[in-house]
């Protein structure tokens, strides 16, 4: 009877087609969008050389530290590139600028340094910035002069070799120690990925909701029916619910095959405690969906309705509509995502994604699990007590 | 007048998902309120950054924390290497520098102390990077030629606070008018999800088999009842154009009412026009409330996403926006962004903006004429 509940539930559920929309191509749709829409986001926010123009006047022309300065920032070898430079007279920089083909462009004359620009922003400032540099260069030009003039100085006492060494390391040793120790998969983006699986996850939820809704004598006539056979309710809902959580992870399955294996996008590498969190995920979603089939008390649609509101609220905390909302609520309010479903999901792939230790991920697992737990005990208690005196 | 009455009816039933369509696009036009400066001055822009301070607040240290104060916003972060963590990925800060346990001695002592950072490799963090090496730098410069330290520092900071001139030729207050064009580009969103959701349901309910034939056999011309729905249906879409023009000046301000507000109003009105056909086409297709949900996820969401509603153009990638011009979404977004950047409205931008809109209103011909086209063949059939 087990078995032959399980068979017909899954082909039931397998054929409501809006269902299967909802839960096994919906979330595929909004991968493809969430690709074409984000893909290109944050390689625009690599940095990249900016785009300035340098009025080559005379001033320009004659002085070669600036000329070298300027080559050397725009050369496209040197990997500490800053500018794509274009070396213009001033109205063509000005067209160039008024075009918007460049962020900004600089005269150099004799006492002063202009940079033009046509709007705020962080080009800008780097324009600004370097050409600040080159002039406090020239400011501290003599320092290094009196510098090398001391050690050569000392020549006698140190001997001519002694004396050009220390020139030399005096000379390159002015560049900053600094040690870039920045971490890999810093892709905020994949967040959106992330609560996509949360919300597929979650949307099982509405399968267990439909099968859960077909051993209720109240809700429908399959309902009434099972009511009157003499199998044990509890096998039946156990099978109906089973059929329900293998869709649903053929769902979650087809959605990290495609986003993984044909979108390319970067899930980090732990591949077991991937699995074991869509498991997880997935049963705390269908566990949901039981309780609120079973303790509420209102048509399909309207619990459909419950479980796809509550589903989406929980991914847009979860920084679906928005990868900064979820930083925003795990700073300010950090108990609505503590027990928030989807941020549980969602941050578990993020903690597996970005962090090296696992204790953040055993923390959403945790979880996740008492949550389910929760609503199991709920369905539990409901669906035990269901006795219908008419219908 | 009944089928006006019996429209209102229906009406009052979808109220809840227009409110929430149109609460989206309230909400983030809120959310992009928040940065309002109008300065036509050059302000230089300040990456976020964190640091974390090992060393004693005082010599070099001391000075290079007073210069990132200056030129950075330095993020009040929790030493926690998680809260850390966090802050970086959600570019709350771009940039994080740790200085170790007796950098000023160090340094002052002539060596080369290591300072290390994190980094998100993005615009803002190269700028901060820049800031921090280029004080180093000059430190080391300095270093050793002067009688103390804090002529040392005096001379740092002497040789820093060298600025350059910055003159900004744009007189065009940008974050209002990108503000507006954001606006209007979310709107295509709420447009396209409500006139699908409105028209759909209605016509679904008028046309379910059992209104349908008591309409026909009715004494009111079933024609006029066509009129009169297309009437009601046009005339509710103007009223929501119109409402979020009146939400466009509230919370935008001013510029609303400008020369631009008026090309943005035009253009959306084009647009408004569009969804309304595109909503009588789309029902045809509707075979149950459910699939009614399921086109304005596809339809509505795939504009969006795809013609830059959600994200700016500028991020999409090229191959991406040419789908796109299947699309009038794209179109009405298009038109947007070049109100939105012009600054002298010339004969070329406006034979441009004409172009784009003729494209939407070829678009809705073409679903006009689509729809026809459809009820013929559901007539014969039945």
């Amino acid at each position: 009877m087990f078995f032959h509940n399980f068979k017909y539930t899954l082909k039931a559920l397998l054929r409501n087609k809006g269902l299967i929309f909802w839960t096994l191509a919906f979330p595929l749709i909004m991968a493809l969008f969430f690709n074409m829409a984000f893909s290109n986001i944050e390689k625009q926010d690599k940095f990249k050389a900016i785009n300035v123009a340098v009025v080559t006047n005379e001033y320009y022309e004659n002085n070669t530290m600036l000329k070298e300065t300027f080559e050397l920032l725009s050369d496209e070898n040197n990997k500490d590139r800053v500018f794509d430079s274009k070396y213009v007279n001033q109205d063509e920089a000005k067209e160039l600028l008024e075009e918007e083909k460049i962020d900004g462009y600089v005269v150099f004359s004799e006492d002063s340094q202009q940079i033009i620009v046509n709007k705020n922003g962080v080009n800008q400032t780097i324009l600004k910035f370097v050409v600040e540099e080159i002039v406090q260069a020239e400011d501290t030009a003599d320092i290094i002069q009196e510098k090398v003039e001391n050690i050569f100085n000392s020549r006698e006492e140190n001997g001519i070799m002694e004396t050009l060494k220390s020139i030399i390391i005096l000379l390159q040793n002015n560049s900053a120690n600094i040690k870039d120790n920045s971490d890999a998969n810093l892709s905020y983006m994949t967040i959106e990925f992330f609560t996509l699986v949360a919300m597929t996850c979650l949307y099982g939820g509405i399968l267990g909701a439909v099968a859960i809704n077909w051993c209720l004598a109240n809700m429908s006539n399959v309902g009434k029916r099972l009511s009157m056979t003499p199998v044990s309710k509890l096998k039946m809902v156990i099978s109906g619910t089973l059929a329900g959580y293998l869709i649903q992870l053929v769902g979650v399955a087809l959605l990290f095959i495609f986003t993984i294996g044909i979108l390319k996008i970067d899930f980090g590498n732990k591949t077991f405690e991937m699995v074991v969190l869509a498991l997880v995920g997935s049963f705390a979603g269908l566990t949901m969906g039981v309780a609120v089939t079973a303790a509420i008390k209102t048509s399909e649609n309207a619990k459909t309705g419950i479980l796809i509101g509550f589903t989406m609220l929980g991914c847009f905390f979860a920084g679906m509509m928005g990868v900064s909302m979820k930083y925003l609520i795990d700073k300010s309010v950090p108990i609505i995502n503590k027990l928030n479903p989807a941020n549980m999901i969602t941050d578990g792939f993020y903690s597996l994604y970005y962090y090296d230790t696992l204790d953040r991920f055993y923390g959403n697992i945790c979880g996740l699990c008492i949550f389910s737990a929760i609503m199991l005990a709920i369905a539990i208690v409901s669906l035990r007590k269901q006795k219908y005196e008419s219908i | 007048m009944i089928v006006y009455k019996t429209f209102l009816k229906v009406l009052n039933k979808c109220k809840f998902p227009i409110i929430l369509y149109s609460a989206i696009l309230l909400f983030f036009a809120g959310i992009n309120m928040s940065s309002n400066d109008n300065t036509m001055d050059f302000t230089a822009e300040k990456p976020n950054i964190a640091v974390i301070n090992n060393d004693k607040e005082e010599g070099i240290t001391k000075s290079f924390l007073e210069y990132l104060h200056e030129n950075t916003n330095i993020k009040d972060i929790k030493n926690d290497e998680q809260e850390i963590k966090d802050a970086l990925f959600y570019r709350e800060i771009q940039y994080i520098v740790y200085i170790p346990e007796g950098f000023s001695d160090s340094f002052l002592d002539g060596k080369n102390p290591q300072l290390e950072i994190k980094s998100t490799g993005e615009y803002q963090s190269e700028l901060a990077d820049m800031i921090v090496e280029r004080y180093i730098k000059v430190a080391k410069r300095y270093r050793g030629s002067t009688d103390s330290d804090e002529e040392l520092f005096e001379k740092i900071d002497e040789t820093l606070s060298k600025k350059a001139d910055v003159e900004i030729i744009s007189k065009m207050d940008t974050k209002t008018i990108t503000r507006l064009t954001r606006y209007f580009n979310f709107s295509a969103y709420s447009f396209i999800a409500i006139s699908i959701y409105v028209i759909s349901t209605i016509l679904f309910i008028f046309k379910s088999e059992k209104i349908n034939r008591r309409t026909i056999v009715g004494s009111i011309d079933y024609k006029k009842v066509n009129a009169k729905l297309l009437i009601a249906n046009s005339g509710f879409c103007f009223i929501i154009w119109a409402i979020y023009f009146i939400c466009a000046r509230i919370l935008i301000g001013e510029v609303a009412f400008s020369t631009y507000g008026i090309y943005f109003a035009i253009n959306s009105l084009i647009f408004v026009i569009c969804t309304v056909t595109l909503g009588f086409f789309v029902s045809h297709f509707v075979k149950s409330r459910n699939t009614i949900t399921a086109l304005i996820n596809i339809i509505g969401l795939g504009s969006s996403f795809l013609c830059g509603v959600f994200v700016p153009m500028e991020y999409l990638p090229e191959g991406v926006l040419k789908i796109a011009h299947v699309l009038p979404a794209y179109w009405f977004v298009k038109n947007n962004e070049l109100i939105g950047s012009t600054e002298v409205f010339s004969g070329d931008v406006i034979k441009s903006l004409v172009i784009n809109a003729a494209v939407i209103i070829g678009f809705t011909i073409v679903f006009f004429v689509g729809s026809n086209i459809v009820t013929k063949k559901k007539m014969k059939a039945e």
